[in-house]
């Protein structure tokens, strides 16, 4: 190819062979085609100039020059982007390692927990936490449980040995004087400050004087609901839970609903899930009846709308209580609830962030 | 519970057999219906035909037999019987209850025996009856039937008593007559000092406000509880006092808890006996002991019944049965199922939708309220066939609580520095506790541990978090990080929130590229400064000092936000000797703190305002002094804070450097400040002026020479 030697057709090939250089190679191939001292386009530019008009030649000369520094400006930005874009020489091995950025993990229980007051709270549930040791009142008495009801023998119950100063350092005229054995006292203390309507969940810890086994430990968490308004039903309350199971274990779990007794919800039922394990066909876990039993619910019983000076004609409600564990433990097929409270990393490393 | 179907069968029509068109109903479909119906059927027992059978062999018709085991809940005693479990049967499928056979009373007679209560509060009710026996062994069918409710039989009339017991719900009791001083029986408070000897052999010292039953001189049994071993049946007794009454039932339960006795006649009283059931269990007991000839009633049963309580009535209102369960059930199904379970239900006049006065029988001591017997139809009708339904949102939900945000933020933060969540007991051992929160006063403790492993409430998250380190530690796992969100209790604050951190091992691993590098305290205040910028505060340190913590390793943590600061915790190495106490082995340094949850809180958050991003430069200046090694570096950044004037933007320690060069006792400090002004950009000469002024500061604070 040979250099063009017109000012603007020099300009216009070299603005070409410039966008098409890739390599440093490249680079001081195109500058050798226009600066080159003897052969470059540039000088053979100025060589022609001896035959132009004497008249001409000021203005050529001066216009050359601007070309020759345009060229060598342009050259030099171009081969400041090749450096930068240099590649480095020589592979790694990517097989080897990465280097470990710790992270740890919520607790599979806060997880569960979490997941619960989620799903109550996208149905309108405020998540509200209570005091741990408790006064008689708010755990026994006002949820129609008066002393030496045979009932209080179903939570045997921890005892403080003096009572503890207003419990969870709000002020109480009952003595805080036992761990509290569920959240239901929560539901106690929400009523006695708020009028209905109440759509509230009270997840926390509990304590019952059981000796630890596999399905047993004398701390457990649990999560209460209650929902008081005008006329609230029993077909609300299954509604509810059906609703809440199924977005928890799966959308086609069944549910079952059975007779039972709370001294604090009237009618009582305890609530069934198909079983997890067998899916309802029958296994050891559910003790071939295909069903696992779940949580405990019922309407709240008229005693308890008087203990915080609701009227029962006018207000009804129903009141739920589940147990985090027992769900952690069906969900996620652990075997021994005690493990959740060793905090055995080679457990709690399973679950998510 | 444990019923013969058999048994059951005597007392009411059952459509249960082998499945055949005749009856249809298989005993597991019994068993499924009475546990919808609330009696959940834990096991059915196959169980031989024949044996329990008084008309002696089976013939070829005789149905299949099993025993339910039965789960009675704690409101319905009427039903740790067999009566109790036929009167739901025969709701069930709408058969007739037939009572059992009673001995006939002959009223003109004279008492037999004198019978006294002196203290009705205790004893509204009591019924004495003799008896000439035989004793001797019974016979096999009643042995058979005690035995398939996991009763050992005795003789013939504690074999009866027990029997009219399992039969219709009440217990009885029977006397020697020939052991009692006289033919007398004084129901009363036990008097001060009185002891007893109970069947089980104990000797047991009464209290004046347990109930006995006794003779002229002394208390023969516990009432409602035990019998006296002194008038205990035995093979020679030749009359008996067959005692059936009505005791009250928190007086049961309060003197059985007091002399740590359990029996069946007790678990039945404290849970509410029928008051009408003496009579008849007295009957039913002298009948059954005349037909198996073990004995021949004597006279009338003495019946002492002060003041009858008047029957309660409650009314029940149709609509309102709808309005609680979401489901109109029909009238016609509601009247004669209460009716079939002992109620009776009185249609009052003119009332549309209707409304029944409904009289509650004496067995139903759990029925006082019209919710009870919306459950009752419930429960009969059926709860899987209620509607599901969705109650109505009638406002939108408060927001949520401040502790939600809080407690949420710090479990992401922690878990972003590599902190696994631990969920430790609220109790724990007393000398951790006391090692770790001194003040002995301050401890709450519970008066009926499990054991001493959870004698106390935990003061402090510490040790239970200590505890699951080591048990991490003793599973091979070396690098432990782990915190804890939770409640701590003392009697002094009460229940607080509080979060503990725990941390031990390499704090960066060992890999191909680098060595590992151990965990040390800078790791701990590190992470414990991003969990105070997660809350917009900066945290500060200063050398403090606990029990349980290393010295000169120990500082206290504070928190400032905006221009309060507040103290915030602890930070540390654990003393190595507390570790070792717990159980942990090895070297390895753990490096622990404790904080107050309280002034954490995300609140700012919520009005936050951005400051605009800087526009001007900034200009860094690298300062290196030599100093006392003593002099803690928050003081230097104190000292260079107050010098340098608004321009100064941050200190970095960068270096810190002993040895040749360096005076002993003294340290290189070498700090990177960087200044920066929010209009402008500074000059060379405005820092210069800056830094000079912190030089000539430090040297006049600290005699701090420039290197
Ligand atoms: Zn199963």
């Amino acid at each position: 190819m040979t250099a063009p030697t017109d000012i603007d057709a020099i300009r216009a090939a070299f603005q070409a062979d410039l966008g098409a250089v890739a390599t440093e190679a490249d680079l001081q191939t195109v500058r050798d085609r226009y600066l080159g001292r003897k052969q470059g386009a540039v000088a053979a530019l100025m060589k022609s100039m001896a035959s132009a008009p004497t008249a001409d030649r000021p203005a050529l000369g001066k216009a050359a020059n601007e070309l020759k520094r345009e060229i060598d400006q342009a050259l030099a930005t171009r081969r400041q982007t090749l450096e930068a874009s240099a590649r480095p020489a020589g592979g790694v091995d990517v097989t080897l390692p990465g280097r470990e950025t710790p992270f740890g993990r919520r607790h599979p229980l806060t997880l569960i927990r979490e997941q619960v007051e989620s799903i109550f709270g996208a149905m309108g549930f405020e998540t509200l936490q209570g005091p741990q040791v408790e006064d008689d009142y708010h755990n026994f008495e006002a949820l129609n449980m008066p002393p030496d009801h045979p009932a209080r023998d179903m939570q045997d119950t921890f005892y403080l040995d003096r009572p503890m100063p207003g419990a969870g350092g709000t002020p109480s005229t009952h003595p805080a004087t036992l761990l509290r054995t569920h959240t239901s006292g929560m539901q106690i203390r929400y009523m006695e400050t708020h009028q209905p309507p109440v759509r509230i969940i009270a997840p926390g810890v509990v304590y019952r004087r059981d000796t630890p086994d596999l399905t047993h430990s004398p701390m457990f968490v649990q999560v209460e609901g209650l929902l008081v308004g005008e006329g609230i039903t029993m077909a609300d309350l299954k509604g509810t839970l059906v609703a809440f199971l199924q977005a928890f274990f799966d959308a086609d779990t069944r549910v079952m609903f059975r007779p039972s007794f709370f001294p604090y919800t009237e009618p009582s039922a305890e609530v069934f899930i198909s079983c997890v394990f067998c899916d309802g066909t029958g296994c050891p876990v559910c003790k071939k009846t295909g069903w696992l039993e779940i949580l405990g619910c019922g309407m709240v019983h008229p005693a308890v709308f008087e203990a915080v000076g609701y009227d029962p004609e006018r207000y009804t409600g129903w009141a739920f209580g589940l147990g985090i564990d027992r769900v952690a433990l069906l969900k996620h097929r652990v075997e021994d609830i005690r493990l959740f409270y060793d905090n055995d990393l080679r457990l709690l490393e399973q679950f998510p962030h | 519970m444990r019923i013969l179907v058999s048994w059951l069968r005597e007392l009411v029509t059952l459509p249960v057999g082998s499945g055949s068109p005749d009856s249809p109903v298989t005993i597991a479909a019994l068993a499924d219906t009475l546990t919808m119906r609330g009696f959940e059927v834990g096991a059915v027992e196959p169980w031989p035909a024949g044996p329990a059978n008084p008309a002696g062999q089976p013939g070829n018709s005789e149905p299949p037999d099993a025993v339910l085991d039965l789960e009675i809940t704690t409101n319905r005693p009427d039903c740790l019987s067999v009566l109790g479990i036929a009167r739901e049967v025969g709701t069930i499928y709408g058969t007739d209850l037939r009572m059992p056979a009673l001995w006939p009373d002959d009223d003109d007679q004279r008492d037999p025996i004198a019978v006294t209560i002196e203290d009705a509060d205790l004893c509204p009710r009591y019924v004495g009856a003799l008896v000439d026996v035989e004793v001797g062994p019974s016979p096999r069918w009643l042995a058979a039937r005690l035995e398939a409710a996991d009763v050992r039989p005795i003789n013939n009339v504690v074999d009866v008593t027990n029997y009219v017991m399992l039969e219709l719900g009440h217990p009885l009791h029977a006397f020697d007559l020939d052991r009692l001083a006289g033919p007398e029986i004084r129901v009363r408070r036990a008097r001060a000092g009185e002891t007893i000897r109970t069947l089980d052999g104990a000797q047991r010292r009464l209290e004046p406000e347990m109930l006995v039953i006794a003779d002229a001189e002394r208390a023969q049994a516990v009432a409602g509880v035990m019998g006296g071993a002194d008038s205990e049946v035995s093979g020679t007794t030749r009359t008996i006092v067959l005692e059936a009454a009505y005791f009250n039932p928190i007086s049961v339960r309060r003197t059985g808890k007091r002399i740590g006795l359990s029996t069946d006649a007790s678990y039945r009283f404290e849970r509410g006996a029928d008051v009408e059931a003496p009579v008849r269990a007295i009957a039913r007991a002298r009948q059954l002991l005349a037909t198996i000839g073990a004995g021949q009633p004597r006279g009338p049963a003495v019946d002492r019944y002060p003041t009858p309580p008047a029957p309660i009535v409650v009314r029940l209102r149709h609509h309102r049965i709808g309005h609680l369960l979401g489901l109109t059930i029909d009238a016609a199904f509601v009247a004669p199922t209460l009716t079939r379970l002992g109620f009776d239900p009185q249609l009052e006049p003119a009332t549309d939708p209707p409304v029944w006065r409904v009289t509650v029988p004496t067995f139903r001591v759990d029925v006082s309220r019209e919710e009870d017997l919306i459950e009752e139809v419930a429960r009969h009708h059926g709860y899987d066939r209620l509607p599901t339904t969705f109650p109505a949102l009638t406002q939108p939900a408060p927001p949520p609580g401040p502790w939600r945000a809080r407690d949420h933020l710090v479990r992401q933060l922690l878990t972003g520095c590599g902190f696994s969540e631990a969920i430790t007991y609220g109790f724990i051992e007393r000398a951790p506790a006391l090692a770790i929160h001194p003040d002995a006063q301050d401890i709450v403790a519970l008066r009926n541990p499990l054991s001493e492993k959870g004698a106390v409430l935990r003061p402090s998250l510490l040790p239970g978090l200590v505890d699951s380190l080591i048990h991490n530690r003793r599973r091979e796992r070396q690098d432990i990080r782990l915190f804890e969100v939770g409640s701590q209790f003392r009697h002094g604050d009460g229940e607080t929130p509080a979060l503990a951190l725990v941390m031990t091992g390499d704090a960066v691993a060992r890999h191909w590229s680098g060595p590992e590098r151990k965990t040390d305290l800078f790791d701990l205040t590190g992470v414990i400064a991003r969990l105070c910028e997660g809350f917009g505060g900066v945290a500060t340190f200063e050398p403090d000092t606990a029990g349980h913590l290393v010295p000169g390793r120990t500082a206290s943590v504070r928190l400032r936000v905006a221009d309060q600061t507040t103290v915030l915790g602890t930070v540390g190495q654990l003393d190595p000797g507390f570790a070792h106490t717990r159980g942990l082995t090895g070297s390895d340094a753990v490096y622990v703190a404790e904080l107050d949850l309280r002034p954490l809180t995300t609140d700012r958050f919520d009005h936050l305002q951005a400051t605009p991003v800087p526009r001007y430069p900034s200009i860094t200046r690298d300062l290196s002094v030599e100093i006392d090694d003593a002099l803690p570096a928050v003081r230097v950044r104190d000292t260079i804070r107050a010098a340098a004037g608004p321009a100064l933007v941050s200190i970095n320690e960068i270096d810190r450097y002993q040895g040749p060069g360096i005076a002993a006792g003294a340290v290189s400090l070498s700090m990177r400040l960087t200044f920066r002004a929010p209009d402008r950009t500074l000059t060379d000469t405005e820092v210069q002026a800056a830094t000079d002024d912190v030089v000539r500061a430090l040297a006049r604070a600290h005699r701090a020479k420039l290197r």
